[in-house]
């Protein structure tokens, strides 16, 4: 009997399309039910480059985007996070070979901040000075292209993987990498957030 | 992607039990669930193939009802402390989901991996 009341709950439910941001040329992403409108506000749905493409072959990066908006029947979202699929990372890492990481939070020209994680691996094991070089170069490049880009260009960089075939440029001469990537990069505050926190920190510097 | 409708499987396979939630593509909508209990008597066989089989075709049916084509799934064992591995219920239950004609488009494995947490438990499950 209860089973019942649940499927007439269900039938009352609309199903909301949901569609990519328009750096992703607005592909459809899936569908949400939801019985009212708000509910489906906030919520995530999760894809990889390759879907979004649709090219099997980059189905190693995992794409989040949460919904921000909601007309009728559809709903707009904004991307909130890249990262690499756990087996694809896995793979990656040898035995006898170093992994650089680091964790670079920063903010772009329109006010975005996002942590973006870098992650280098070298063909055999480096030395911890060769390390913290290649973790010296990884910040900086990131730090440097954030500086200069808005969010969505920043994002693309991420997506496209042309920042980390930067980083991967830069840091080869200090000792030979395998592979870069950036394994990581979440949206930490938006412009509205950011500018939030600063009236309300205080300058505790004389 | 084609214009047809997605779910999520998860499929939290331990050595004790199978449990199987389908939910929309975002997570937050639940379409269907089952666990061991639905299909067996004895606690023991909660976790066996043939349960997580008995349990896939139910909600397989169930969602197709409600217009869903295919399904991602994600597959996580106990994770945490314990066992890193789906237990035996994971395996069965992807190939009846197959079988029961729902197409399956990624597989991953969600097990919660600690960066380092608490002390095992005594003869930590292997």
């Amino acid at each position: 009997m209860s089973e019942r009341s649940v499927s007439r709950r269900k039938q009352q439910k609309q199903w909301y399309e949901v569609l990519a941001p328009e750096q992703f040329d607005r592909e459809k992403l899936g569908e949400t039910p939801a019985d009212e409108a708000e509910k489906v506000l906030g919520r995530t749905i999760e894809t990889t480059l390759g879907d979004i493409r649709n090219d099997a072959s980059e189905n190693n990066t995992k794409l989040t985007f949460k919904i921000t908006e909601v007309a009728t029947d559809t709903a707009y979202s904004e991307f909130v996070k890249h990262e690499l699929t756990r087996d694809y990372l896995r793979s990656l890492v040898r035995r006898g070979s170093s992994k650089v990481e680091a964790y670079v939070t920063v903010l772009t020209t329109d006010d975005y901040r996002l942590q973006i994680q870098p992650v280098a691996l070298t063909t055999k094991g480096a030395d911890e000075s060769q390390e913290k070089a290649i973790r010296r170069t990884m910040i900086d490049l990131v730090e440097d292209a954030a500086s200069d880009r808005p969010f969505e260009d920043l994002v693309d960089s991420i997506v496209e993987g042309r920042l980390s075939s930067a980083i991967y440029n830069e840091a080869k001469t200090i000792y030979p990498l395998r592979r870069v990537e950036v394994q990581k990069a979440t949206l930490e505050a938006r412009p509205e957030e950011v500018a939030a926190e600063e009236e309300t920190s205080v300058d505790v510097d004389e | 992607m084609a214009d047809e409708k997605w779910g999520i499987a998860h499929v939290h396979a331990s050595f004790n039990n199978t449990i199987i939630t389908i939910t929309d593509q975002t997570g937050a909508e639940t379409l269907a669930k089952s666990s061991g209990g639905t299909v067996v008597k004895q606690n023991r066989d909660e976790a066996s193939p043939y349960a997580a089989m008995q349990m896939a075709e139910e909600v397989a049916e169930d969602v197709q009802a409600q217009g869903i084509e295919g399904v991602h799934v994600r597959v996580r064992g106990p994770g945490g402390n314990q066992q890193q591995n789906p237990g035996p219920g994971a395996q069965a239950t992807i190939r009846a989901l197959a079988r029961a004609g729902l197409e399956i488009g990624r597989i991953e494995d969600v097990t919660p991996i600690p960066h380092d947490g608490t002390r095992g438990p005594k003869n930590a499950g292997f």
